[in-house]
């Protein structure tokens, strides 16, 4: 696999940043002996204190409860409680027809509804063995790389604001906007689209579709360098992220990490270079890495792959192929309206097919799709029936989250919250 | 339709446990392109540990870890499935474990040991499914309530419906577990 150079700051060699100086003499005037870690500091007292964070913190971005073991200002040890969100969607799955399961599936992860459509659209579609055409291929590569967009931006604003930028997330707000307005026009909803079904699309994009992407080819390069002018180099964002919540290489590994967090880490690995659908190997983009694994590497990660996004858009937007979006199969596919005139099989066939669902072959799949998370998988069992046996959803927050502990055992409680910032959790996808 | 790193995704796995540890190994299936190893339970670990350390595996990430419930299945074949996916990043291959264990005796040895991003999918296993982890350090719900009755994500667990008994259906306010299997309103 092609991957970019390490980007980030080597801590090990390179100084912090212009500031250190500054801090290095601020520690002495308190008297801070030079090269003395924060976590050696407290070793003086053996009084720790458990303080509850959450689960309605701002910065936990949904609903996620932190027991913490402090010792003074350090936290000793973090136990995260998950379930708040807990909704029963794999259960719900079992009783839902395949097309009627789409839906749930926004609302897990609800800053990418469009992978989590995806994700599971490609499963089933594996199951019955069906290719969509490429129009329709492109098309979700289109409006997933949007997606990918509007989530990026909208972490990008989050952890800034909980690090007391105010003004980005301003500025995200305002870009993520333009892609909620597309998500809009193509499926009259802005965040739960449904958009992407099995054999397809919900249907072909209307006209004004072109001219609004075509804008945001034109404009968000400039966007995003005005982005990066707020904060890449700002002193109080390098400061705050430089060289914290560390994650190595090998933790990042044996802890299922995924997406950005295992990227920043500095291992390759992205589904659509390492294992290619709907059509991703068509289109050239490169994996930007990081080097020292904290969360400033995580953060210029998530910056490099909007870029890259918008190269893979706009590849597929200037190479989009005529044709239809969805598969012909008429295991899947509803008959043309013209047929249903003249033929009563046809109307069978359509009422069959609307009431109990397509019938998809028994066996067992998993299928990955990289969301901006990470890996977003489903493993799917079928028997032979008209609903899943069994959908397991493998979600990149749920493994994302688990190292959390790890990453932030001995830093100070207000840098918590930018770690819990850098894994861009969404609890709805922690918990399904 | 999706091109897979490999052409078989799982063969590596598969090649090295015939040779490194070929009782282990009980079943095997290809189907969908995607190997399946059926694994005897005593020799989890041992071929989890082989796959993760050996050069010609580094299967060192966990993807997922989840288990299936046939009940129809049983005295036959055991109930559960416990089906565990781990990824090799530096061959870019998947591979898909199964153990299989009876209603009676939910028990797998843990694999927090091998894999540290497991101790979460563990739990959430034993929350949804009682699959019994045994060496687990801290096995406890973690999605649900800790009082929770029952595990939801069994078949035998109704998924819908309140349970409020009246004269004709009074199992319904019965547990989970004491309910009867084909009761009105089981999950299938």
């Amino acid at each position: 696999m092609t991957a970019l150079p390490p980007i980030g700051t080597d801590t090990e060699t390179a100084p912090l940043d212009p500031l250190s100086e500054q801090y290095e003499a601020g520690r002495e005037r308190l008297g801070i002996e030079p090269g003395l870690d924060a976590i050696d500091l407290v070793e003086i007292g053996e009084d720790t204190m458990e303080l509850n964070m959450g689960p309605m913190h701002p910065s936990t971005h949904g609903v996620l409860r932190l027991v913490l073991n402090l010792d003074g200002e350090v936290v000793r040890e973090c136990r995260p409680d998950i379930g708040y969100l807990h909704t029963g969607f794999e259960k719900d799955f079992e009783r839902h027809t395949y097309q009627q399961c789409i839906p749930y599936t926004d609302r897990m992860d609800y800053l990418s509804p469009l992978f989590n459509n995806l994700g599971f659209s490609l499963a089933v579609e594996k199951l019955l063995g069906i290719e969509v055409p490429l129009r329709g291929q492109y098309l979700r590569v289109i409006m997933c790389e949007l997606c990918r967009l509007a989530s990026h931006l909208l972490w990008y604003g989050t952890s800034a604001l909980d690090l007391g930028a105010t003004t980005a997330f301003v500025y995200a707000w305002r870009d993520r906007e333009k892609i909620l307005d597309i998500n809009e026009l193509v499926s009259g909803v802005r965040m739960h689209t449904s958009f992407i079904r099995v054999g397809g699309l919900l249907a072909d994009v209307p006209d004004p579709f072109y001219e609004m992407v075509g804008a945001v080819i034109k404009t968000f390069p400039k966007l995003i360098d005005e982005h990066e002018l707020l904060i890449t180099k700002n002193p109080i964002w390098r400061q705050r992220t430089i060289g914290l919540g560390r994650l190595s290489q090998e933790d990042a590994m044996a802890y299922g990490a995924t997406g950005p967090v295992l990227r920043g880490s500095g291992v390759p690995y992205d589904l659509r270079k390492a294992q290619p659908y709907s059509s991703y190997d068509h289109f050239d983009f490169d994996v930007p890495i990081g080097r020292a694994g904290d969360v400033y590497d995580r953060y210029l990660v998530r910056m490099q792959e909007m870029r890259e996004s918008l190269k893979i858009i706009t590849q597929a937007f200037n190479n989009l192929p005529d044709g239809p979006v969805n598969t012909k199969d008429r295991r899947v596919a509803l008959p043309p309206r013209n047929e249903l005139n003249t033929s009563m099989e046809s109307l069978i066939h359509h009422f069959k097919l609307v009431t109990e669902g397509m019938r998809v072959p028994a066996g067992q799949v998993y299928q990955a799709v990289e969301s901006p998370r990470g890996e977003l998988g489903f493993y799917l069992v079928s028997d032979g029936t008209n609903r899943p046996y069994r959908c397991k959803v493998r979600a990149p927050s749920f493994s994302n989250l688990s190292a959390l502990p790890h990453k932030v055992r001995g830093e100070l409680i207000a840098d918590v919250v930018a770690v819990i910032g850098s894994i861009d959790i969404v609890l709805g996808d922690v918990d399904r | 339709m999706t091109a897979v790193g490999s052409p078989m995704s799982g063969a590596r796995a598969a090649d090295l446990l015939d040779r490194e540890l070929p009782t282990a190994v009980r079943r095997r299936d290809a189907g969908f392109n995607e190997v399946t190893l059926w694994v005897d339970r005593d020799a989890l670990v041992a071929a989890c540990t082989l796959l993760r350390d050996h050069a010609d595996g580094a299967y060192t990430t966990p993807v997922f870890l989840t288990a299936v419930d046939w009940p129809d299945r049983e005295p036959v074949e055991p109930r559960f499935d416990v089906v565990y996916q781990l990824r090799s990043l530096q061959y870019n291959d998947t591979i898909r474990l199964i153990v299989q264990v009876t209603e009676d005796d939910p028990n797998v040895p843990t694999l927090e040991g091998v894999f540290a991003g497991m101790d979460w999918h563990e739990r959430e296993c034993y929350d949804l499914l009682g699959i019994v982890f045994t060496g687990h350090h801290d096995l406890k719900r973690i999605l649900l309530p800790t009082d929770w009755d029952g595990h939801p994500l069994r078949k035998d667990y109704a998924s819908f419906g309140e349970p409020i008994a009246f004269t004709h259906n009074l199992e319904w306010a019965l547990p989970a577990q004491e309910r009867p299997r084909d009761m009105p309103g089981g999950s299938r």
